[in-house]
C-alpha cells in the first residue's frame, strides 16, 4: 500500500459537540456500515459508553474512501475519550495520528475541552481542520465560531467546515478535507519494523490484542517480534483492521493502524507507548515513551462479603487488563476487612471501574470516599504521600501537610460570572486570570484537587444552566490547613469513613456527614450512635433509634402466599449491607461520605 | 404462579393428593353488613339473591372437591368459617354446609369447627343452633370496648354488645370462645388499650388475638390514609401490656398475635403456621395441598358461575420449591412459641442461601454463590440470639416475646 493514500486522523471536541455523531457519518458514507444497519454511534461499543453517551476507551475504525482525485484512500480513524477524566487516553491515540478534526458546535462555541483538546493535538504536531458542526441548529453562529476560532485557537477560522453532522450535510467536504489537508503518513515499509502501542486490550480468547501504529517496515503472521522495553519475543498469529469489527488482513505496513494478536497474556507486557519491532532485524531506535496516566484520585475497594475477596483481586486483575491507567493495591481496614486501594483518573473512572465490576464480575462492592494524594513532611524530616486518610500520621507527627492543586479553565457566559466565582470561593479556589471572549469569559482559577474531585462540576452545571465548561490539570502540591476528621458509630471510629479536610470547613461537614449517615442507616436491633470528631473531640453526633416493630400480625385466612410475597417483595428493596462491629451499615453510606 | 383459564382447576388438585392424611378446612364466607375501614378481605354488601348464589355455588364446590380421587382417604381435623362475617349464616344454610362436607369427606369426631363472629350479628338462640350443627368453637370480633373508636373503625357493635355476645355465647354452651382485638389503632392510648384487655381479661375468654393495625393496600385507610396513628412507642407498649397481663391470668403467648390458655390453642390456624395442608372452599379462599398452594376466584359472581359450569374456581396456583417450602416452614414456624426445629434453620444456613438458579443476575459460572450468601444470614441469625430475640429450646428454636415484635426483619432473610 502506497503511503500518500493513508490518512491517520482522530476526531476531538468537547462533549456533545458531535463527535460520536460524525463519526458515525463517515462511517456510513464510505460505506464502512450500511447506515441503515448502523447501530447508532458504533464506536461506543461498551454499554456503559453507550448509557453514559461518552466513550470510555480509544476504537480505532479503517475506511475506505474513493476522493475527488479518483483514488482510493484507506482513511484511519482512532476515536478517542471524550471526558477530563481521559486527557490520557487521548494523548496516546492522538500520537498514532497525523491530523486531528476538532469539532466546535456552532451554538456552543469554544469550550474547555475544545481548547484543552487543541492544546493536546497541537502538543503532538498534529494537523488541525477545525469544524464547525450543528449548523442546522436556530442557535448556530457560523461566523462567530469562525471569529473565535481565529482569535481563541490561533487557527484560520475562515478555512472551517460547516456542517450539520445529524444532517450529513458539508459531511462530504470532511471525507474530502482529509484527504487533502492532513498530510500521509511517512515511513519506509522496506524499514525494520517499528510500530508504537497506543492501546490494547484483553480478550480472553486471543490474549491481549494490541492496537499499534507502524511507522516503518511491515508485520504479518508467522514473524517473531519483539517488544523493545521489556525485551519480550512472540510470535504473530494474526494481525489486522477494524472495519469496524475486527478483520484479519495478510499484513500490515509502514504508516498503517491496526492490531496485532501475538499471544500475549497481559496488558501490562505490551504497555502503552512500547515500541514493537521485528525480532531478526530490529529498529535502531524505539519510541519516546509516553506521557504517564497518573491516578489522581484513590478509594478503598471492599467486597461486602469478606469470601468475595479473591474474586475481587481477580476482576481488578481483569479489568486491569484492559484498563492499564487504574492501580490497585491490597490494603486492610479495620472496618470493612481485605480489599484495595485504587488510583483512578477521576471520579467517573472510579464509577466506571466500580460499576463494570458490578456489572461483569458480580461483585458486591463499598467503595470508601474518594481522596486525593496528600503529601506529608513528618517531624522526623520524612516525606509521605497519604492516598488514604485512615493513614494519616498522629497530628504531633506532623510538621506539614501539602494537598494537590490543579490549574483549571473554567468557561462561562459572562452573566453567570458572578454565580461561579461564588463557586470557586466555596471551593477554595485561586482566581488567577480572566479573559473576555465575546459573551463569554474563560476563568482560569487554580484549585485544591480535592475540592473538585466530587461534586464540582455537578455544581458549575447547575449554577451555570448548564453552560459553563471545565477543563483542569495537576499544578503542584500546596502547603494546606488539614484535618482528619473521623466517624464513630457506636464510640468504634471507622477507618473507612474518615476524611482529610480544611479546618475551616471540619465543623460543616462533621455534621453534614452525620446527618447524612443517619439517613442512610437503617433502623437495627439496637441503638446506633454517629459521631464526627477531630481527634478525641466530637464535633457532631446524630442517633439512629433501634428496630421498634416489625411484623405482620395476621396471616390473612391462611393466604400464605400473600405474606411470602410481601416479604420477597422487601427482600428485593432491601440494600445490600456491609457489617462494621456489630452494625449493618448499607454499600450508599460509604459514598454519601462523597456527596456532601 | 398460574393463572388457569380452563379446566385444570380439577386436575391441579387431583394430581396432587396431600402428604399427610389429615387436613384443615377453611371455608370462606365473603360477605358483610358493612366493610370495616381496616380491612382488605375478599367480601362484599351481603344481599339476599347473592347469598343464594353462593351457598349452592358453595354446595357444589363441596361436591367437586369431595369427589377428588383422594377425598376418601383425607380426614378433616379442623373446619373454619372465615370471612368476610361467617356469622351472617343462617344456622339451616350453616348446618346444610357442614353435612354436605361430613357426606363427601370423613371429618373426625372431635374436629374443631370455628366461625368468625361479628357481636352485633349473634344472638344465643343462633348461637345455640350453630352449635347443634357441630359447630364447638367461636371467634368473636370484638376489636375495642371504645364506642368511639369502634365507630371509627367502621365496626356495627358498641364495647356493651361485643359483652351481651360474648355472654350468649357462653349461655348457648360454646366452651372455646375466642375474642379477637386490635392495637395500635387511631385515637387508641396505652390507657384505653388497658382497660379493653382487662375488661375483655376478665370475661374469661378462652383465647385471644391481638392484631396491630396494619394498612393493607386495599382497604380504605390504605388508600386513603388515617390521622390520629399512635406513635411506634405507644404500639409496643400496647403489645407488652397485653403480653404482660395475658401472661399473669394463664395465658399461653403461643403465637405473635394469639394467646391461650392451656389446651385452647387454635387447632385449625396451627396448620398454617405448621405450614401444614389444608383444602379451601369459597371466594378467594386459599388452600395447600400436596406442594400447591392454590387461591379461589375471588369475585364472588364469577365464583358462582365457575361452578355452575361444574368446574372447580381455581384462579391460581404455585408449586412451591423445596427452597421455598423450607422458607415457609421457617417463617411460618418462628411465628409460634414452639419455633422450628434446629435442623430446619441449620439447613438453611448451610445449604441454601443466595439466589435460586435462574434467578436475576450474575454469571452461570459462580457456582459458590450460596456460600457468599450464606454468610449475612448466619450473623443475622447470631445477632439474634445476642440480643436474645431468637433462643435454643432443646433440638428446636424458637423467637421470644420480644423478637415475636421484630420478626419480619428476620423472616426477610429467611426466605
Amino acid at each position: 500500500m502506497i503511503l500518500s493514500r493513508i490518512r491517520n486522523f482522530s476526531i476531538v471536541a468537547h462533549i456533545d459537540h458531535g463527535k460520536s455523531t460524525l463519526a458515525d457519518r463517515l462511517l456510513a458514507l464510505t460505506g464502512t456500515m450500511d447506515a441503515k444497519k448502523a447501530v447508532d454511534q458504533v464506536l461506543d461499543s461498551m454499554d456503559l459508553e453507550r448509557e453514559r453517551g461518552i466513550t470510555i476507551k480509544a476504537h480505532t475504525v479503517r475506511l475506505l474512501y474513493r476522493a475527488r482525485d479518483g483514488h482510493e484512500y484507506t482513511l484511519n480513524l482512532i476515536d478517542t475519550p471524550g471526558h477530563v477524566d481521559f486527557s490520557y487516553e487521548v494523548s496516546r491515540a492522538l500520537a498514532a495520528c497525523e491530523g486531528a478534526i476538532l469539532i466546535i458546535d456552532a451554538a456552543q462555541g469554544i469550550e474547555a475541552q475544545t481548547l484543552a483538546n487543541f492544546y493536546l493535538a497541537r502538543d503532538a504536531n498534529l494537523t488541525i481542520l477545525p469544524v464547525i458542526n450543528k449548523i442546522d441548529l436556530p442557535a448556530a453562529d457560523v461566523e462567530g465560531t469562525r471569529e473565535a476560532i481565529t482569535t481563541t485557537l490561533d487557527l484560520d477560522g475562515s478555512e472551517a467546515l460547516a456542517i450539520s453532522a445529524k444532517h450529513g450535510t458539508g459531511v462530504p467536504e470532511v471525507l474530502e478535507a482529509i484527504v487533502t489537508r492532513i498530510p500521509p503518513p511517512v515511513g519506509d515499509p522496506d524499514a525494520p519494523l517499528k510500530a508504537l502501542v497506543f492501546d490494547s486490550f484483553y480478550d480472553s480468547y486471543q490474549g491481549v490484542v494490541v492496537y499499534v501504529r507502524l511507522t516503518d517496515g511491515h508485520v504479518r503472521p508467522g514473524m517473531r517480534i519483539l517488544l523493545m522495553s521489556n525485551g519480550r519475543a512472540d510470535d504473530v498469529q494474526q494481525v489486522g483492521v477494524f472495519s469496524p469489527d475486527m478483520r484479519p488482513v495478510e499484513e500490515l505496513s509502514a504508516g498503517q493502524v491496526g492490531y496485532i494478536i501475538a499471544g500475549i497474556k497481559r496488558v501490562a507486557d505490551a504497555k502503552v507507548g512500547e515500541t514493537i519491532t521485528e525480532a531478526a532485524r530490529p529498529t535502531a531506535a524505539s519510541f519516546p515513551g509516553y506521557r504517564d496516566a497518573k491516578p489522581m484520585v484513590f478509594a478503598g475497594l471492599y467486597p461486602i462479603e469478606d469470601t468475595d475477596y479473591e474474586a475481587l483481586r481477580d476482576a481488578l486483575e481483569k479489568l486491569r487488563l484492559n484498563d492499564p491507567a487504574f492501580t490497585y493495591e491490597p490494603e486492610t481496614s479495620l472496618a470493612l476487612g481485605y480489599g484495595f486501594r485504587c488510583g483512578f483518573l477521576g471520579t467517573l473512572h472510579m464509577e466506571i471501574v466500580q460499576e463494570r465490576l458490578e456489572r461483569e464480575f458480580d461483585l458486591s462492592l463499598i467503595v470508601t470516599a474518594p481522596s486525593v494524594r496528600y503529601r506529608i513532611l513528618t517531624t522526623a524530616g520524612e516525606v509521605l504521600d497519604i492516598e488514604n486518610p485512615s493513614k494519616l500520621p498522629t497530628p504531633d507527627r506532623i510538621a506539614e501537610m501539602k494537598e494537590p492543586y490543579v490549574a483549571s479553565s473554567v468557561f462561562v457566559p459572562t452573566e453567570f460570572m458572578t454565580a461561579i466565582y461564588k463557586l470557586a470561593q466555596d471551593k477554595r479556589g485561586e482566581h488567577k486570570a480572566l479573559e473576555y471572549h465575546g459573551t463569554r469569559v474563560h476563568i482560569r482559577f487554580d484549585f485544591p484537587l480535592a475540592e473538585i474531585v466530587v461534586d464540582f462540576y455537578d455544581k458549575l452545571k447547575s449554577i451555570s444552566k448548564g453552560y459553563a465548561s471545565f477543563d483542569y490539570e495537576f499544578a503542584d502540591f500546596r502547603a494546606s490547613d488539614l484535618v482528619k476528621l473521623d466517624i464513630l458509630l457506636n464510640g468504634e471510629p471507622v477507618d473507612a469513613l474518615s476524611v482529610i479536610v480544611h479546618r475551616d470547613k471540619a465543623y460543616e461537614k462533621g455534621k453534614v456527614l452525620v446527618e447524612k449517615l443517619r439517613a442512610v442507616i437503617p433502623r437495627q436491633l439496637f441503638e446506633v450512635a454517629i459521631q464526627a470528631a477531630i481527634g478525641s473531640r466530637v464535633i457532631a453526633r446524630e442517633t439512629v433509634k433501634a428496630m421498634g416493630k416489625n411484623v405482620t400480625a395476621k396471616c390473612y385466612g391462611g393466604d400464605i402466599t400473600r405474606k411470602r410475597k410481601l416479604l420477597e417483595r422487601q427482600k428485593e428493596g432491601k440494600r445490600r449491607m456491609k457489617q462494621v462491629g456489630r452494625v449493618e451499615v448499607p454499600q450508599e453510606a460509604f459514598l454519601s461520605v462523597l456527596k456532601s | 404462579m398460574g393463572g388457569l383459564p380452563e379446566e385444570r382447576g380439577g386436575s391441579v388438585l387431583a394430581d396432587n393428593p396431600p402428604a399427610a392424611d389429615t387436613l384443615g378446612f377453611y371455608i370462606h364466607v365473603p360477605f358483610c353488613a358493612q366493610r370495616c375501614h381496616y380491612c382488605s378481605f375478599n367480601t362484599a354488601p351481603l344481599d339476599a339473591s347473592a347469598m343464594t348464589r353462593y351457598l349452592a355455588a358453595l354446595g357444589r364446590e363441596l361436591e367437586l372437591l369431595g369427589a377428588l380421587p383422594w377425598a376418601p382417604r383425607v380426614r378433616i381435623e379442623t373446619v373454619f368459617f372465615g370471612g368476610g362475617t361467617p356469622s351472617l349464616l343462617d344456622p339451616a344454610a350453616l348446618a346444610e354446609i357442614l353435612a354436605r362436607l361430613r357426606r363427601r369427606f370423613p371429618v373426625a369426631p372431635g374436629a374443631e369447627i370455628t366461625v368468625e363472629s361479628n357481636p352485633e350479628s349473634v344472638t344465643r338462640e343462633k348461637l345455640h343452633a350453630y352449635r347443634a350443627a357441630g359447630v364447638n368453637r367461636l371467634s368473636l370480633g370484638v376489636q375495642s370496648l371504645d364506642d368511639a373508636i369502634l365507630r371509627r373503625l367502621g365496626r356495627l357493635h358498641d364495647g356493651r354488645g361485643a359483652r351481651r355476645a360474648f355472654e350468649a355465647a357462653r349461655d348457648a354452651g360454646v366452651d372455646n370462645v375466642s375474642v379477637d382485638l386490635m392495637y395500635g389503632l387511631p385515637a387508641l392510648d396505652l390507657e384505653g388499650w388497658s382497660h379493653t384487655v382487662d375488661a375483655v381479661l376478665d370475661w374469661q375468654p378462652d383465647h385471644l388475638s391481638a392484631y396491630g393495625l396494619t394498612l393493607d393496600a386495599g382497604s380504605l385507610w390504605g388508600a386513603a390514609g388515617v390521622a390520629g396513628l399512635p406513635r411506634e412507642e405507644t404500639v409496643v407498649a400496647q403489645y407488652w401490656r397485653l403480653a404482660r397481663s395475658a401472661a399473669e391470668r394463664g395465658f399461653e403467648h403461643y403465637e405473635i398475635s394469639n394467646y391461650a390458655r392451656p389446651g385452647f390453642r387454635s387447632r385449625h390456624n396451627q396448620i398454617y403456621w405448621r405450614a401444614a395442608e389444608y383444602l379451601a372452599a369459597g371466594p378467594g379462599a386459599c388452600g395447600f395441598v400436596g406442594r400447591v398452594r392454590y387461591a379461589n376466584v375471588r369475585a364472588t359472581p364469577r365464583y358462582a358461575d365457575t361452578l355452575e359450569e361444574g368446574r372447580l374456581p381455581l384462579d391460581t396456583f404455585e408449586e412451591l420449591t423445596p427452597r421455598q417450602r423450607l422458607a415457609e416452614r421457617l417463617i411460618l414456624g418462628l411465628r409460634t412459641a414452639d419455633g422450628v426445629p434446629a435442623a430446619w434453620l441449620d439447613a438453611r444456613l448451610l445449604c441454601s442461601g443466595g439466589r435460586e438458579p435462574g434467578s436475576n443476575r450474575g454469571s452461570p459460572a459462580r457456582g459458590a454463590a450460596w456460600l457468599r450468601d450464606a454468610a449475612p444470614l448466619r450473623r443475622t441469625v447470631d445477632a439474634w440470639r445476642g440480643e436474645r430475640l431468637l433462643t435454643d429450646a432443646g433440638d428446636r428454636v424458637r423467637l421470644t416475646e420480644a423478637g415475636f415484635l421484630l420478626s419480619d426483619a428476620l423472616f426477610v432473610e429467611l426466605l
